[in-house]
């Protein structure tokens, strides 16, 4: 019995014990020095945080990098698989350089692109070089563009593992179904349209849920391009939660903050554990 | 009208190393309007890969297809107005029965959809599934399954109709049924059908003509009781009937064939029918043999009994000709002769009945002489 | 997998396939540009960056120093790392087989309710866990005891935290694993922690590999952990200290870019000569 309780010990301490401790230091109004008061609970932490513009911002930039960080990563990790699956020469080598992004760290990737967006930098430079130097943008300090300059890094970095996650989909219809369509009569956008991409639903929806999840946490690489201050256009939960408890120390209000970050990732979480687990599957 | 030709078709896959392996050879092949045509093989015989260049879902190595005087090798597989029954049926499995069958309508005419409505549903009539019109793949049977991918090729009203051993995924007892259905069906539609099978029982039961191929080669091509009669060559005889025919390897002696246990006098007609040749193969079918009690009339063996399987309407014997049971060979007699192992009994190998072929290049020299009887009519 | 000739019938190569590994290329170019680059930029002289554009290969003004001064700043955050990745990596991966191994192969209730939270575990916001994780840790003080105390404490929290996903890959991989086999050992006698050493153990060699490639990459990749863990400078893992460097070189390019690539050049090996392990770790 005991070998396999040392792991699950761990595991329910340090994940579900500390988000418990974290829920409990969220009702205290803990900041500064000194411990948290855990006999005087408090929603102040929560009444706090439509009142604080920063927090508004900062959650609106949360849903608006979510939601156009996985759509256009699956779309663009849809037609590299597309293009990948073709029985072309060379496959494995074109994967290894779609994928290669994935094995980085976001610490990495955020230098590059730093430099890539820089005034003088690769992107600038090369709108110029194709007569389009008027397109030149101050990428990263222009707040209308932060947030899209961060969400196209990403989408480089992710659309690898959107596109293994396809390919291993599209392995899964059989080949039959491709000649069965042709033979129906169907053009090669409709045998895609209306016969492969509704097979690829489970993949989809698998894909989806780790990318929504994973914007909620995209810390690292904020945080390393613009320091724990982005400003209200770039700001997402992860920082300002940071900032808050670590660098302003207002422990309580970072934790309530980090609270509303957990519930939106478990909302996107439970439904699809739970269909999971109703199919078995879990 | 619709006129399927396939003239010297050849099909030749490279490989990545550059190996080079020819799955069909020179195969020539005419298949009227409305008529039933069995491609019968073993597997990797090439008969999957012929059928897939008449879809045209492989390329032609060299060759032609012609449909209706049209050389057809081209032309996409959605020009071609035919449609496809997959081994695996194919069927979309998001889509309901109703979408599935209107998806080829959908795609490749003009149909107005309530046209393409009436048309899936009586077709879904008339192969039955008309309750499963709502429902989705996979809460069908295998049965079901396969009439829901016979409808959607019915109703696409192709020129040719092309199945892919459609049957090999469903139970005995299914697959007989499904048999007489398809035999039924074809008639009513009465559209030219290429039937791809390695069940020879399927190709006799269905077919109007079989065509044979092993190895990429056509055997030959002809009618069921053709090919089981007069078979062109030695494959053929063993492919076609079961239990298979039997067959003796021996010498040309004079006016004999000597085999290592018997002898076989030849008349004078049979011994020209087999002319030159030396070595040959001595055929003939299980049914053919008769089971005597003496050994008088010609061509009589004294045989020991091997094995027998009872089949209820007939008895397969294994008999041998010594007491060590090497070289058994099978004799089909009738259901209420009792016969039991280690029985002493006479075989007989009537002279009318044996097929000879060259051993060399299993050419049949000598095929048995047919005597079919048309049943009269009884008076009115 | 869609089927389609290279060639037509006519024995030509079809223009669509020309057209297709052209995407392909041109698609190579977008992701590699940012790391060929970085490359360039690394290898420039400062006055060679500003007279050339970014994708001119360094012909002129090449130079090695941005490796240098990079590497001497980095060593150091380079040993760290390795010595905190290691044995995080090989202990999360051995808990999460045992784990699995007990989760799958044993039947007892609440079976799949553990395994729910595993599950959710592994997809929660460290957000939500750093500041009682900070707290954890002052409480429990191994960094009081030891200069590199707290390289110990981001080691256990690593293993704590890698131990889900772990778990999650080894079932999935115990699941195709024939039941028989054990119920075979355990009708010669043996005990549940035998049949593990023996018969589950080198059975799981290759999820092993992908587990090890799939934690080593996350680990080494951290970030988060690392700067609300350390605070001892001399502590620093290499992401860390990447950051660091990055800020005090704010406009010297070459040096971070080379950094940059310091600093992942274990991942990327990593991912190179495994990337099938690799792959297989993310579909999972």
């Amino acid at each position: 019995m005991p070998f396999w309780l040392l792991p699950t010990l761990l595991v329910l301490l340090f994940v579900y014990g500390a988000i418990g401790w974290n829920v409990a230091i969220s009702f205290t109004g803990w900041s500064g020095l000194g411990q948290p008061d855990y006999t005087n609970f408090t929603l102040e932490m929560y009444r706090q945080m439509p009142a604080d513009p920063d927090f508004v911002a900062s959650l609106r930039n949360t849903i608006a990098l979510l939601i156009a960080f996985t759509s256009v990563s699956l779309v663009v990790g849809l037609a590299l698989a597309l293009l990948v699956d073709r029985k072309i020469r060379f496959e494995n080598t074109f994967r290894t350089i779609y994928l290669l992004p994935m094995a980085l760290s976001f610490v990495v990737t955020a230098i590059f692109w730093s430099w890539m967006y820089a005034s003088d930098g690769l992107i600038n430079t090369m709108l110029s070089g194709l007569g389009l130097g008027w397109f030149a943008q101050d990428w990263l300090g222009d707040p209308r563009f932060k947030l899209a300059a961060v969400i196209v890094a990403l989408i480089w970095q992710f659309s690898g593992y959107c596109m293994i996650v396809y390919l291993a989909g599209l392995r899964g219809i059989p080949n039959e179904h491709y000649e069965a369509a042709r033979i129906d009569g169907a053009s090669t956008l409709k045998l895609y349209w209306r016969v492969i991409i509704p097979q690829l639903r489970s993949s989809t929806v698998g894909a989806t849920v780790v990318l929504m999840v994973f914007a909620l946490k995209a810390f690292d690489f904020i945080y390393v391009m613009f320091g724990t201050n982005p400003g209200r256009s770039a700001d997402i939960l992860a920082v300002t939660m940071y900032r808050e408890a670590f660098s302003a120390s207002q422990w309580a209000y970072g934790a309530a903050i980090a609270v509303v970050l957990f519930a939106l990732a478990l909302t996107i979480i439970g439904p699809y554990a739970y269909t999971q687990y109703k199919r078995g599957a879990l | 009208m619709a006129d399927l030709q396939l003239d010297s078709v050849t099909k030749v896959f490279v490989e990545n190393d550059g190996n080079e392996i020819t799955a069909v050879e020179d195969v020539s092949l005419e298949i009227e309007d409305g008529e039933f045509l069995v491609l019968v093989g073993p597997s990797g015989c090439g008969k999957s890969t012929t059928l897939r260049m008449v879809a045209g879902l492989e390329t032609v190595t060299d060759g032609e297809i012609r449909l209706d005087e049209t050389v057809v090798n081209e032309r996409k597989p959605k020009d071609r107005d035919i449609a496809m029954v997959f081994q695996s049926y194919a069927l979309y499995p998001h889509m309901t029965v109703r979408e599935n069958m209107s998806f080829g309508l959908e795609e490749s005419t003009e149909m107005p959809d309530d046209e393409i409505s009436e048309t899936v549903e009586s077709a879904s009539e008339m192969l039955d599934i008309d309750a499963l019109l709502d429902r989705k793949p996979d809460e069908l049977s295998g049965g079901q399954q396969q009439r829901v991918a016979l409808g959607r090729a019915i109703v696409r009203d192709p020129e040719v109709f092309l199945l892919d051993e459609p049957l090999s995924n469903l139970d005995a007892k299914l697959r007989a049924q499904m048999r007489t259905e398809l035999q039924r069906l074809q008639e009513k539609l009465d559209v030219a059908t290429i039937y791809v099978t390695h069940d020879q029982t399927e190709a006799m039961t269905m077919a109007d003509k079989i065509a044979i191929l092993n190895d990429g080669q056509l055997q030959q091509v002809g009618t069921p009781l053709e090919c089981y009669h007069e078979p062109a060559n030695l494959f053929v005889a063993g492919f076609i009937g079961e239990p298979s025919m039997n067959f003796f390897d021996a010498s040309r002696d004079g006016d004999r064939l000597v085999h290592e246990q018997f002898e076989y006098e030849l008349s004078d007609e049979t011994a020209a029918e087999i002319g030159d040749h030396d070595e040959v193969v001595l055929g003939v079918r299980p049914e053919d043999i008769e089971v005597r009690s003496d050994c008088e009339a010609a061509h009589s063996y004294e045989t020991v009994v091997d094995v027998v399987e009872p089949m209820g309407d007939e008895n397969n014997v294994y008999l041998a000709f010594d007491s060590e049971r090497e070289e058994t060979f099978v004799a089909t007699i009738d259901g209420f002769q009792h016969v039991e192992r280690e029985q002493s009994i006479v075989a007989r190998l009537p002279e009318e009945a044996i097929h000879v072929f060259d051993r060399e290049s299993g050419r049949a020299l000598r095929n048995r002489t047919l005597d079919t009887q048309t049943m009269a009519e009884p008076p009115m | 997998m869609a089927t389609n000739d290279d060639e037509t019938s006519t024995g030509g190569t079809d223009p669509r396939r020309i057209a297709l590994y052209g995407v392909l290329i041109a698609l190579v170019g977008v992701y590699l540009s940012p790391l060929y680059s970085g490359l360039t930029t690394s290898l420039k002289t400062q006055q060679a960056y500003r007279e050339t554009s970014p994708l001119q290969p360094p012909l002129e003004g090449l130079t090695i120093d941005p490796w240098l001064t990079a590497a001497s700043e980095l060593a150091f955050a380079m040993v760290n790392s390795f010595a905190m990745v290691v044995p995080a990596t090989i202990l999360s991966a051995v808990f999460g087989s045992l784990a699995a191994y007990g989760l799958t192969k044993v039947d007892w209730r609440g079976q799949a309710l553990l395994l729910a939270l595993f599950l959710a575990a592994v997809f929660i916001p460290y957000q939500a866990v750093l500041v009682p994780l900070r707290q954890f840790w002052s409480i429990v003080d191994i960094s009081s005891l030891h200069a590199r105390g707290e390289l110990v404490e981001l080691t256990i929290t690593h293993i704590a935290y890698g131990i889900p996903i772990c778990t999650i890959l080894f079932r999935s991989y115990y699941r195709t694993l024939d039941d028989e086999l054990m119920e075979a050992a355990r009708l010669d006698g043996a005990s549940l922690a035998r049949i593990y050493r023996k018969i589950v153990l080198p059975l799981s060699l290759p999820m092993f590999a992908v587990t090890l490639i799939y934690q080593f990459t996350q680990v080494w990749n951290d970030f988060l952990f690392a700067l609300v863990l350390l605070s001892d400078r001399a502590n620093y893992v290499v992401t860390l200290e990447l950051n660091a460097l990055a800020g005090a070189m704010a406009t010297d390019y070459g040096v971070q870019m080379a950094g940059a690539f310091i600093a992942a050049l274990p991942t990327i090996v990593v991912y190179v000569l495994f990337g099938e392990q690799f792959a297989k770790g993310q579909t999972l």
